[in-house]
């Protein structure tokens, strides 16, 4: 089904764990965060949806982040994961997994009309 | 930078300062959203919402300690206004000003300027930029002066209106 605009609740579900994993595979910023997002499939996420997520994350110690300047414009705000983090990604990606899969089943299939 | 990123900043810094989040925390955060905005090329309004309601997810609801210290800079200022524009236009017509000679009000008002303005710093302590650590909020120097030229102004105003409408 190809659609950039899933329900929001489903949104917010899995931002956290997706914007810790596009920060574990390199140390980016806010905006390129959203375009990997949405160039992910997963839609246009708004930065005030964006940046109290990625606060959440560094209160809760799982990345870290520091000012650089940038070009011209005002600075810039990038983001590292944490080994802490990381661990979280793992662990969370697996529960995630089985989750997901859990409710495939119970879903109809696709084409189905159960 | 935009006037309207300018309006932006000014609404949800007054709107984070209301809802007594710490000067550093206020910084980052608008920070965040210029540094956002210059990047996607969008108005802040479009991306953020309405400040006062960004604010408030990022802020929660008001303390109860910065809604006294927003009580007590509005009842201050309030009073000293109050004052002054009843001295000015005691002392134009000649009539004394809660049962006190015309003049007493005057300089009551004035001696709340100095609480008036303290309250006013205090509630509002200097907002650091993340990447430089300069203010990105006016300074003390010209809070003072602020308040000072705003009761300067309708010390005059209030003696033209005397004025007129006594002669």
């Amino acid at each position: 089904m190809p659609t950039d605009v899933w329900p929001a609740e489903w949104v917010r579900a899995t931002l956290p764990l997706s914007v810790l994993a596009v920060v574990a595979e390199a140390e980016t910023y806010g905006y390129a965060i959203a375009q990997r997002l949405q160039e992910a499939g997963l839609g246009a996420v708004k930065g005030g949806t964006l940046y109290p997520v990625l606060n959440r994350l560094e209160q809760d110690g799982l990345v870290t982040s520091s000012w650089r300047e940038g070009a011209g414009g005002p600075g810039r705000k990038f983001f590292t994961v944490t080994p802490r983090g990381r661990a979280h990604l793992a662990e969370r990606a697996a529960a995630w997994q089985t989750f997901t899969e859990r409710a495939t089943g119970l879903l109809p299939s696709v084409g189905s009309t159960r | 930078m935009s006037t309207s990123t300018d309006t932006y900043r000014r609404q949800l810094v007054q709107a984070l300062q209301a809802g007594g989040v710490p000067p550093g925390r206020i910084g980052e955060v608008v920070a965040e959203v210029e540094s956002h905005v210059a990047d996607t090329g969008e108005d802040p309004r479009e991306a953020f919402g309405p400040a006062r309601e960004y604010a408030a997810a990022v802020a929660g609801p008001p303390s109860p300690g910065s809604r006294v210290w927003l009580g007590v800079v509005l009842a201050l200022s309030a009073a000293c206004g109050w004052l002054i524009a009843e001295g000015v236009f005691g002392v134009v017509r000649n009539e004394p000003v809660l049962g006190l000679p015309e003049g007493w009000a005057l300089v009551a008002g004035w001696l709340l300027w100095a609480p008036a303005v303290l309250a006013q710093l205090r509630s509002r302590p200097p907002v650091p930029d993340p990447l430089t650590g300069r203010p990105m909020t006016p300074g003390r120097g010209q809070v003072v002066l602020g308040m000072t030229v705003f009761l300067a102004a309708l010390m005059a105003a209030c003696w033209l209106l005397a004025a007129l409408t006594t002669a």
